[in-house]
């Protein structure tokens, strides 16, 4: 007696969550929206990771940072290297800050300097002050296959600059995990390619791909980035992303 | 045994169990080692920037350094930093026997301590940090030259680096009332002079030809009565040359002895600076305020005992040391005094960082410096009488100004240039060598991700048309393993047409900047 009705309220729910989706098909800004979220929706994220710089020749260099986010902010520290001791804090693309140890001081970053590589790496500065895909572009799907949505995204007018004119995002159907985007420059010609791999539950549900390939579409130099720790909604607190905080790092 | 007490001996094991590996993974946590290895070799290629014509062609240094930095977090809102540097210098200094049974002459080194503090955050209050150790402050917006940063004061113990300090125990109070407003209080109880260069006693050194006699004797910072007096006792002098070609053949100078009037370790004579930084849009600024002293030394007295050829010493306190005498010249002792003044400065700086990639980076400094009188007195004694007495102001207390105005662009990651226009460099100071106006230039080409960089430097003196130029080679061959090789070259003239014009000293020709080296340098951090 009891599993007649309980099946039924299960077609229930199915029916009425798949009706909703029927009505209304999701559009291109919504799916970036809630691929955005997985990937920058979280009140604050701490990731650890190793960064090894492949030239074309198959020679490596790997370095160890970690980047503290909240919001748009971010605090980047070199952990080793040549580099180990300086950081950089983002509070927006326009506001760069970067604590030299060399000098013992704090300078301000300029704008010329976002397009420079973040490293020697294949990430500019510009793509790691790049915090959010929907406040920057709006999106329009390119194409689809089985597994994923290819959207194209154009800068969003009155949004914050995004770090290329163009890019086509890749997203999982089912998880709206971002599996990979390329970037492409004014002429429309493709820069930069990042692949996305291992999907990884870091805890409690909280996924992040832990290995990330960027190609320089223009010289096929990589950059590979391992993820070795991740923490989501950590309680970071925002006096971490203050120009007081990069001097007591230091 | 009761029940109780295996349950109690169960929970002390399981505390102690507990306890153990989280002490252990805290403190690994909260300490952090960091430092460098760095070998430096340089060879001189000049043969005329040194003491006598001749000199050079050789080694002229070799420096081994290991730095190691500690940093330890111990409780949170705490941190105590010590950085230490053990420097081998990689020349034999053994002297005589004795000196080579110990090891210190052969393999001298020393031992630096360039930081050792405590930091205390958020004590009483929040937005309160409180420093305190020895320290390095670095003050300003421009790069490198820093007229509003003299809190420590400058490290040119090495010619080839600009940006060193010399450390110095300090008091830092920083307060942070909001996100746009900082500001710092630093009290520095005991002075601390710059630490000079190898060369930098060419400043007072006699110039000798080939044969190894005087030619000349540096120039007194004197006004041109000053001048017109010195010029006759250099002719008296003069006429003992005998015919040679060099007129000051006839005469005998013991090196020239210079002291230090070091300020006393009072309340009085310690230093205090004030800072507000301030966050606007694109523009960050600060205003400032130092007292304290300069800390490159300004010359003060000079006193110069003569004894004609052939005399006994009279009864002076300079007379020339007896043993030194050359019974058929003039014998000639020349001690100068110099000193730190008084300085008060008012600062102000600012960074611009435009949101157009195409525009550059622009940051400026000025300071206006308000300066302790500096009298220069100067004596000369023939035979124990007096037969030159000159005074006359060597610093006036008007205010001057110095400042850098500068601008960095980068086009990708290959190509960066910085161009700066500086009044007046570190150790000028408005007295007799006034001002001068620079222009700073560096540029660098990067290749191979960063992996080999050319950069080429210098500095060209706009007033007396001297300059220095400083391109390298860097490769870094690994991640923390980079090679450097260059080379630093001075253009300008070595000494001044008239010699006895203080003003009239090349400002990069001069030698007391040092000599034109080739340079190799390895260094691995980690």
């Amino acid at each position: 007696m009891r599993r007649v009705p309980l099946t039924l309220l299960a077609a229930f729910i199915a029916v009425a969550a798949a009706v909703p989706r029927a009505a209304h098909a999701e559009t291109a800004d919504e799916i970036l929206a809630k691929a955005d979220k997985l990937t920058n929706g979280w009140d604050d994220q701490y990731m650890k990771s190793t960064m090894t710089i492949i030239d074309i020749d198959g020679s490596k260099k790997s370095y160890i940072f970690s980047i503290a986010q909240k919001g748009e902010k971010r605090l980047v520290r070199f952990e080793s290297g040549e580099l180990k001791g300086m950081a950089t804090l983002i509070l927006n693309r326009d506001s760069v800050y970067a604590y030299l140890p060399g000098f013992k001081k704090v300078r301000r970053v300029a704008a010329h300097n976002m397009n420079q590589s973040f490293a020697g790496s294949d990430f500019s500065n510009d793509d790691m002050a790049f915090t959010s895909w929907t406040n920057s572009y709006v999106a329009t799907i390119d194409h689809e296959d089985a597994d994923h949505w290819f959207l194209s995204c154009l800068p969003r007018p009155g949004g914050v600059k995004p770090p290329h004119p163009k890019a086509i995002a890749k997203i999982d159907k089912k998880n709206y995990q971002l599996m990979g985007y390329e970037f492409f420059d004014e002429a429309g010609k493709k820069v930069k390619t990042f692949d996305n791999n291992d999907l990884t539950d870091w805890g409690g549900g909280k996924f992040r791909n832990k290995i990330i390939v960027v190609t320089d579409n223009q010289t096929g130099h990589k950059t590979r980035l391992d993820l070795i720790e991740a923490k989501f909604n950590d309680g970071i607190k925002d006096s971490l992303f203050t120009e007081r905080e990069l001097e007591w790092g230091k | 045994m009761t029940t109780g007490a295996k349950v109690l001996g169960a929970v002390l094991v399981l505390a102690t169990m507990a306890e153990a590996p989280a002490r252990a993974e805290g403190w690994s946590d909260r300490l952090s080692i960091s430092g460098s290895i760095q070998s430096d070799i340089r060879y001189v290629t000049d043969t005329f920037r040194g003491e006598r014509p001749g000199q050079g062609h050789e080694f002229e240094m070799n420096r081994n350094d290991v730095n190691l930095r500690l940093r330890a977090d111990p409780f949170d809102g705490v941190q105590a930093v010590i950085d230490t540097r053990m420097r081998y210098y990689g020349f034999n200094k053994a002297a005589s026997l004795p000196e080579l049974i110990g090891r210190s002459k052969i393999d001298p080194f020393d031992l630096m301590l360039n930081e050792a503090y405590l930091s205390v955050r958020g004590l009483p209050w929040s937005k309160m940090d409180i420093k305190i150790g020895r320290m390095i402050q670095t003050w300003g917006t421009a790069d490198m030259f820093n007229p509003t940063d003299n809190l420590n004061s400058r490290d040119f113990s090495d010619p080839l680096d600009y940006t060193g300090k010399v450390p110095n125990q300090m008091i830092e109070l920083d307060l942070y009332p909001s996100d746009w407003l900082t500001l710092q209080l630093v009290w520095v109880p005991v002075f601390k002079p710059a630490n000079l260069p190898p060369s930098a006693v060419q400043g007072f050194a006699m110039t000798y030809n080939s044969r190894g006699e005087v030619t000349d004797f540096p120039a007194p910072p004197l006004n041109a009565d000053g001048q017109t007096k010195l010029m006759g006792l250099k002719d008296r002098l003069g006429g003992a040359s005998g015919g040679s070609d060099n007129p000051l053949a006839g005469v005998h100078f013991t090196t020239p002895e210079v002291r230090t009037i070091n300020p006393k370790a009072t309340l009085a004579n310690s230093q205090f600076g004030a800072r507000a930084k301030f966050k606007t849009g694109p523009v960050d600024f600060s205003l400032s305020y130092y007292y304290g002293r300069f800390g490159f030394p300004v010359a003060y007295t000079a006193v110069a005992d003569v004894l004609s050829p052939g005399n006994a010493p009279a009864p002076s306190k300079f007379v020339t040391a007896v043993n030194e005498l050359d019974s058929t010249k003039y014998n000639v002792r020349y001690i100068a005094e110099i000193m730190y003044p008084r300085m008060q400065v008012i600062g102000a700086d600012f960074a611009y960082a435009s949101e157009n990639q195409w525009v550059p980076g622009f940051s400026a400094e000025a300071a206006l410096i308000l300066p302790e009188r500096v009298d220069f007195g100067l004596e000369a004694f023939l035979d124990g009488q007096s037969i030159l007495r000159q005074t006359n102001p060597n610093v006036p207390t008007t205010p001057f100004v110095k400042a850098t105005a500068g601008l960095d662009w980068s086009y990708h990651d290959w190509f960066y240039i910085n161009l700066m226009y500086v009044r007046g460099f570190f150790d000028e100071f408005n007295d007799k060598y006034g001002i001068h106006n620079y222009l700073v230039f560096a540029t660098e080409f990067k290749f191979k991700q960063n992996e080999v960089q050319i950069r080429f430097a210098g500095a060209f003196d706009g007033d007396d048309k001297s300059a220095v130029l400083y391109p390298q080679l860097t490769w870094i061959v690994a991640p923390a393993v980079e090679l450097v090789g260059g080379y630093m070259h001075f253009l300008g003239e070595t000494q001044p047409k008239n010699s006895l014009d203080y003003a009239g000293k090349s400002k990069f020709g001069m030698k007391a900047n040092g000599r034109d080296v080739a340079f190799f340098r390895g260094k691995v951090t980690f």
